[in-house]
C-alpha cells in the first residue's frame, strides 16, 4: 500500500511561525515579523511601523505624547502591552503550549473529518505525525498483543490449512491477555459468525466500510462494523441498537441480543472521544487489507467454531471490553451518515466544528420583515405611551397588540369607543 | 489602540436611540436622545477647552421614549420626535419646548436641512411630515404631510435631497427643493395640515434583501450608503445615468462566526459619514464600529468590539472626533437594561485615521 501524504504533517503545522497576538501562522518568520509590524506595532498617527510594542509604546509617548494602552488588532486576551514580543519571540511557555495543543488537535480533527469524507483509512495518511495519540487509548502492552495476535492469524490464514488454523487461532485466544482485552477474542469470534452470511455476496461492499469503524483495537471485529452502515440508518436516532440486528441473523443465540442494549447506552459519548483519536493506530491496517482475513474466518467458520457465540454472549453482557468496541463502531457509522441524534449532534458540534465551517450557514440576530427592532421595543409595556385624548382602555389593549402598527390599531380602537 | 477614547459622564439610563454632534465645527456638544425619555445635552469640552469626558448640561424630559433628535439652525435648537407622536423643537437655552405637529403613530426620525431650512420628520403612521421650522412659533401654521408606500425606517438628507428607505425594501429620493416650495405653498392651507402627494424624484428598491436599517447621505451630495439587519452595507449613487449606477455595491459586515460554525449575523444599526474625508463609519449589533472607504471599497479600519450593540454613531462636524453609542438588548427588546451598560463613547480620530487610502 502505498503511503499518499496529503498536507503537511503535525510536525510541520507546529513549526510554523505564528503570531502572539492574533494566532494567525505564517509561512515563515520574516513575514511573520513584517505581519506584527504592520497590524499591531504601527503607529495610527504616522503610519510607523515599529517593531515590538514596547517600541510603539516609546514612540508614541515620545512623538504623540500618547500612551499605548493595548495592542491594535490582538485577540481580546492578548492585546497587553507589557508581553514583549517580536516575531516568535517572548511568548510565555504557558501560551505557547496552548497553541501547541490546539494546533495538535485541531490537526487530529483535519485528520480524523478527513477520514470520515474519504472513507480512507486513518492509518496511513497520519501514522507519522502522531505518536503522542496512542497511549491515550491503549497501552503498549495491549498494542503488542494484538498485534502477536495478528501476525498468528496472519501466519495461520497465509498457512490456510484446514485443520491447522484452529489450534492456532484458539491458542492466541488463550494467551493470558489482562485486562479487558481478554474478552475481546470471542467478541472478534462473533463477527466471524454474521461475516459467512454477507461474505458470499457483498465482500466488496463491505471493505469500504472497514477503516470506518475507527477503532483498530478491535479490528478483527470492523467487519460487523461495516455490516452495520445499511443497518444503522433506520435505528439512527439511538445509534446502539443497530449494530446488533445487523450481526444478529447471523448468530445462532438470538437471545443475547436484547438485553445489552440497555447496558450499553451510557458509554457510546465517552467512547466517541476516546476512541476516536486511536483511529491512527498502525496493527489496523493488515486486518483490514488483507483478505485472508476473511478467507481465515470463513475456515473457521467451517473448522465448527460456530458453538463460540455463546461464550462470546456473556462478555457482551459483563459490560466489559465487548461493549466499546460496539461503540465505537456506531458513533462513527452516525457521523458518516450524518444522523441528526440527538446526542451525536451535540457531540459532533464540539468535536468537528471544522466540518460544519464549510457550510455557510448564517443565523440573524434580529430577524424580521417589517418591523424593526425599534417598533418592536416599542411595544415593551414599560415604553408603552398613548397621546393625551387616549384613555386606559387603550392602555389595556397594547400588550395585545403584537402586530406592526401598534399604535394605529390602538388609535382605530379608540375611535370606535367614542 | 492608540486614538483616544473617552467615555461620557452621566448617560443616559436606557437604550440611546439617536445620538447628534453640533454644526458647529468649533463645538463639541452633543446631543443624545434615550428610551428613558429624555434628550440629552453634553459639551465634552471641559473649562480649558480640552475635549474629554465632558459634562451633562442638561436633560429634556419628554412624555414618551424619544427616538430621534436633531440640531436646529444652530446649536441652541433641537428637534425631536418620539413615541408620544410628536415632533418637538426644544430651544436649548430656556428648555422651552415646543409641538411642530403629532403624528399618528411613533415618530421614528427628524431631520433637519439647513439649506432648505426645512425639520422633516418620518414616522410610522407612514407619512413625513415637513415643517418650516419658524413656523414653529406660528401655532396655526402645520406642517405638510406627504404619505407614504410604506413606514419609513431611516431618513437622511443632503444640501438637495432627502432619502426615505422604507419597509418593503422601498426607497424614495425627495428634491428638497421641491418640498420646500411645497411647503411654502401650503403655508395658509387648512389647520389639520395639507396632504400633499408628491412624486418622489427618484423611486429605488433597496439593493439590499433584507430591512433597511439605516441610510446615510455623502457629504459630497453624490450619493449614500444603506444598511440592513442582515449585516450588509450597499452604497449607491443618486445620479441616474447607467454608468453611476453601475458603481454601486454591496459589502457584508458585522458577522461572526459562533462556535458552532454558524454565521451569526448582526443587523448595522447606524450609519454615519466623516464630513471632510466622505469615508463612514457603520455600528452594528454586534458592537463593533468599522469606518469604510465607500470609493475604493476598502474597510479602513475597525475598532475593538464594544460589550454591547452599538446604537448610534456620529462624527462631529469638524471631523475630528467620533462619538459612539452602545446600547444593550436593542434588538432583542430586552426587558431590563441593567445600570451602566449604556455608555457614549467618543474616541479622538487621529489626522490621517479616517482618511481614505485611496484606489489602489
Amino acid at each position: 500500500m502505498g503511503k499518499k501524504r496529503r498536507g503537511p504533517s503535525l510536525e510541520e503545522l507546529l513549526d510554523r511561525p505564528w503570531c502572539y497576538y492574533c494566532e494567525r501562522d505564517f509561512d515563515d518568520l520574516k513575514i511573520l515579523i513584517s505581519h506584527q509590524k504592520a497590524k499591531h506595532f504601527k503607529c495610527d498617527n504616522c503610519n510607523r511601523r515599529l517593531n515590538t510594542a514596547g517600541g510603539l509604546s516609546v514612540h508614541l509617548s515620545q512623538v504623540h505624547k500618547e500612551q499605548l494602552t493595548q495592542v491594535q488588532n490582538a485577540l481580546p486576551n492578548r492585546m497587553g502591552v507589557d508581553v514583549e514580543i517580536f516575531g516568535m519571540e517572548g511568548i510565555p511557555d504557558d501560551v505557547l503550549n496552548a497553541h501547541r495543543q490546539r494546533v495538535a488537535s485541531q490537526f487530529q480533527q483535519a485528520e480524523l473529518d478527513r477520514q470520515h469524507a474519504t472513507g480512507n483509512p486513518p492509518t496511513g495518511a497520519s501514522s507519522g505525525g502522531q505518536p503522542a495519540k496512542k497511549p491515550k487509548l491503549e497501552p503498549v502492552s495491549d498494542l503488542k498483543k494484538r498485534l502477536a495476535e495478528h501476525k498468528a492469524r496472519r501466519a495461520e490464514a497465509l498457512a490456510g490449512g484446514s485443520s491447522g488454523d484452529v489450534t492456532p487461532n484458539s491458542a492466541v485466544q488463550s494467551t493470558p491477555t489482562p485486562g479487558g482485552y481478554a474478552q475481546s477474542p470471542p467478541v472478534a469470534a462473533t463477527p466471524q459468525y454474521s461475516y459467512p452470511q454477507p461474505y458470499g455476496g457483498p465482500p466488496a461492499g463491505v471493505t469500504p466500510h472497514l477503516p470506518q469503524t475507527g477503532s483498530p483495537v478491535y479490528s478483527s471485529y470492523s467487519p460487523v462494523g461495516g455490516q452495520q452502515v445499511p443497518g444503522a440508518s433506520p435505528y439512527t436516532p439511538t445509534g446502539y441498537p443497530s449494530p446488533y440486528p445487523a450481526g444478529l441473523p447471523a448468530q445462532p443465540p438470538v437471545s443475547y441480543g436484547a438485553p445489552p442494549f440497555s447496558q450499553q447506552q451510557p458509554p457510546p459519548s465517552d467512547n466517541r472521544f476516546t476512541g476516536l483519536p486511536a483511529a491512527s493506530n498502525l496493527p489496523q491496517r493488515p486486518a483490514f487489507a488483507v483478505p485472508s482475513v476473511n478467507a481465515h474466518e470463513m475456515q473457521q467458520m467451517h473448522m465448527g467454531h460456530v458453538p463460540s457465540p455463546t461464550p462470546a454472549a456473556p462478555g457482551h453482557s459483563n459490560g466489559s471490553s465487548a461493549q466499546p468496541t460496539e461503540h465505537v463502531s456506531t458513533p462513527v457509522d452516525n457521523q458518516i451518515s450524518g444522523a441528526a441524534n440527538d446526542v451525536a449532534s451535540k457531540t459532533e458540534a464540539t468535536s468537528k466544528p471544522k466540518k460544519e465551517k464549510t457550510k455557510p450557514a448564517i443565523r440573524l440576530v434580529y430577524n424580521e420583515d417589517t418591523l424593526s427592532p425599534e417598533e418592536k421595543m416599542a411595544q415593551l409595556p414599560r415604553y408603552a405611551y398613548v397621546p393625551d385624548r387616549s384613555t386606559q382602555t387603550a392602555l389595556s389593549e397594547l400588550p395585545g397588540n403584537v402586530i406592526v402598527g401598534r399604535i394605529q390599531e390602538s388609535d382605530t380602537v379608540l375611535d370606535t369607543t367614542h | 489602540m492608540t486614538s483616544h477614547q473617552f467615555t461620557v459622564v452621566s448617560p443616559p439610563t436606557d437604550a440611546i436611540s439617536a445620538l447628534k454632534f453640533s454644526p458647529d465645527p468649533s463645538s463639541a456638544r452633543i446631543v443624545v436622545s434615550s428610551w428613558d425619555k429624555n434628550v440629552y445635552l453634553y459639551d465634552l469640552r471641559d473649562e480649558n477647552g480640552k475635549v474629554g469626558e465632558g459634562k451633562l448640561l442638561q436633560k429634556f424630559e419628554h412624555r414618551a421614549p424619544v427616538l430621534d433628535v436633531c440640531f436646529g439652525e444652530n446649536e441652541n435648537e433641537i428637534y425631536t420626535a418620539g413615541l408620544d407622536w410628536d415632533v418637538r423643537k426644544v430651544d436649548l437655552n430656556t428648555a422651552e419646548q415646543t409641538v411642530l405637529s403629532s403624528h399618528e403613530a411613533g415618530v421614528r426620525h427628524v431631520v433637519y436641512s439647513r439649506e432648505h431650512n426645512l425639520v422633516i420628520s418620518a414616522s410610522w403612521d407612514s407619512t413625513l411630515h415637513i415643517h418650516q421650522p419658524d413656523a414653529g412659533a406660528n401655532p396655526d401654521s402645520q406642517p405638510i404631510i406627504v404619505p407614504l408606500p410604506s413606514k419609513p425606517f431611516s431618513i437622511s438628507a443632503t444640501a438637495t435631497k432627502l432619502i426615505v428607505a422604507m419597509a418593503s425594501r422601498a426607497l424614495h429620493i425627495y428634491d428638497l427643493k421641491a418640498l420646500a416650495l411645497l411647503t411654502a405653498q401650503a403655508e395658509t392651507a387648512a389647520p389639520n395640515g395639507t396632504r400633499v402627494e408628491i412624486e418622489p424624484w427618484q423611486r429605488r428598491e433597496s439593493s439590499l434583501k433584507f430591512m433597511t436599517r439605516a441610510v446615510a447621505c455623502m457629504p459630497d451630495d453624490a450619493g449614500y450608503a444603506s444598511s440592513s439587519i442582515e449585516g450588509r452595507v450597499a452604497v449607491e449613487w443618486f445620479d441616474p445615468s447607467p454608468e453611476s449606477q453601475a458603481r454601486k455595491y454591496a459589502f457584508k459586515c458585522h458577522r461572526q462566526t459562533a462556535e458552532d460554525g454558524v454565521d451569526v449575523v448582526y443587523p448595522v444599526n447606524a450609519l454615519a459619514f466623516h464630513p471632510v474625508f466622505g469615508t463612514f463609519a457603520s455600528g452594528g449589533g454586534d458592537g463593533v464600529v468599522a469606518l469604510w472607504d465607500g470609493l475604493s471599497k476598502r474597510r479602513i479600519r475597525q475598532y475593538q468590539k464594544y460589550q454591547h450593540s452599538v446604537s448610534a454613531v456620529a462624527f462631529s462636524a469638524s471631523g475630528q472626533h467620533l462619538a459612539i453609542a452602545v446600547s444593550p438588548g436593542f434588538e432583542d427588546g430586552h426587558d431590563e437594561v441593567p445600570e451602566g451598560t449604556v455608555k457614549i463613547y467618543v474616541r479622538e480620530l487621529g489626522e490621517t485615521e479616517a482618511k481614505g487610502k485611496g484606489a489602489k
